[in-house]
């Protein structure tokens, strides 16, 4: 019996979780990781993963257990599977990434409430099937990693002529330091915005075209 | 007061949602416990070799605790040479007065009261600005040979040595002022902590003597 869920595409879900919904470029959601961890590429990226891989568990176990969890206590009930995951993450970093631990140690705990993670359990894990809410994890963490990313590798490069560590303008350019600091990273990511925003305008326009031509292309045949 | 079934349920859910919860978690700490221990000391092994001059014994082995306080200890790594002099000595000194927290920089002093190297092994400080006392080996290697009385313990902009950071200045000089302490207390200990080191090594050979 072909039930609502089954008719998502999960390439739909995908780039709705990676692009046209992204957690920081669409939502604005998760600032408190976004500002803080993203002074370098390289603290940004593995932000960016840790996310990832709590996202993924907490949307395959709010998916798992959606039927069983009555609506009046599903907040506290996911929050609870979200902490447990996110201190799993940080104990298995602990143990086996000491190094990234040390920098990123602080912020891991911050990971429970960025609200883009409990948005997702709320809005999509609790009402769709195992594998769709795994492919909207899967695409609303690679977008979160990928805005982190990008974000802490602008700043590194303006703010210190680096790119994971690498110096890539040269000793003479002089270190803005306005983009490590937490101004700079609203500076940088207003910037983004607004060229993620052209990025969509132009994709919107070469569908109305596309569309457009469908329509006339139509109406010739008639 | 009683309870309706529906009540019963939600409170049920909640029960079995944190023991499912707990018992996970406690699984995953009994299970990471070594490792992270391990990395630890790892860490550890790895800073003790960045400051301590070349050595041939195992200073986590020869670590002896010294008293600074009525039941406070330091734990001291002690370097020795090949004949079992103790040439250099390893603690950690604690800055409570980071930008961010304190700071935890482990100093290798040789004997002669002059500075190995140091290291700094935990901090809060910003990363990209404050972090600079752990990347910044330029800035790290300017404590080298540094003695109490052979530089101005202070950072540039307060008239020192040692420079500040752009956009750091707090972090530098908590660092400065810290290592500058443990130089003191090296100063005022060094006699007793030289005995305390024979006398456990002295003690661990007897043990190993009668095994």
């Amino acid at each position: 019996m072909p039930s609502k869920e089954e008719t998502l595409n999960k390439q739909d879900i995908f780039n709705d979780g990676f692009w046209f919904n992204n957690a920081i470029f669409a939502q604005l959601l998760g600032m408190c990781p976004l500002l803080g961890v993203t002074t370098t590429a390289e603290n940004g990226f593995w932000m960016g993963l840790a996310t990832l891989a709590v996202l993924l568990c907490s949307n395959l176990i709010v998916s798992l257990v959606r039927g069983f969890i009555p609506d009046e206590v599903r907040i506290p009930a996911y929050i609870v599977i979200i902490a447990s995951l996110v201190t799993v993450v940080e104990l298995a970093m602990n143990a086996w990434m000491h190094d990234m631990y040390l920098i990123l140690g602080l912020f891991i705990p911050l990971i429970v409430v960025n609200c883009a993670i409990l948005g997702r359990a709320e809005a999509f894990a609790s009402k769709n099937n195992v594998s769709d809410s795994l492919v909207d994890a899967l695409g609303m963490g690679l977008g979160f990693t990928f805005a982190l990313l990008l974000l802490g590798g602008v700043r590194e490069l303006l703010g210190q002529g680096e790119l994971f560590g690498f110096n890539i303008l040269g000793d003479a350019y002089p270190d803005v330091l306005l983009f490590i600091l937490p101004p700079g990273a609203f500076i940088a990511l207003g910037f983004i915005l607004a060229g993620v925003n052209v990025i969509n305008q132009r994709l919107q326009a070469k569908k109305d075209a596309v569309l457009q031509a469908e329509k006339q292309g139509a109406a010739q045949n008639v | 007061m009683t309870f309706d079934k529906e009540q019963q349920k939600i409170a049920f859910t909640l029960f079995v949602v944190g023991l499912v919860a707990a018992t996970m978690l406690a699984l995953v700490d009994k299970w990471t416990a070594g490792p992270i221990a391990e990395a630890q000391r790892q860490a550890l092994h790895q800073s003790l070799e960045q400051v301590l001059p070349e050595h041939s014994n195992d200073p986590l082995k020869d670590m002896f605790l010294f008293p600074i306080a009525k039941e406070e200890n330091i734990k001291i790594f002690p370097a020795k040479d090949k004949k079992g002099d103790v040439i250099a000595y390893a603690w950690e000194q604690i800055a409570p007065d980071g930008y961010s927290g304190t700071i935890r920089i482990l100093m290798g002093v040789r004997v002669s009261g002059e500075i190995a190297a140091i290291r700094v092994t935990f901090h809060k400080e910003t990363p990209g600005l404050g972090d600079g006392i752990i990347k910044n080996k330029t800035w790290l290697n300017a404590f080298i040979d540094k003695t109490l009385t052979n530089a101005t313990w202070l950072v540039k902009k307060d008239g020192g040595d040692f420079d500040q950071f752009t956009g750091a200045t707090i972090t530098p000089r908590a660092v400065v002022k810290t290592v500058h302490k443990g130089l003191v207390f090296y100063k005022k200990n060094q006699v007793d902590m030289l005995k305390r080191a024979y006398t456990v090594a002295m003690k661990s050979n007897e043990e190993g003597g009668k095994k």
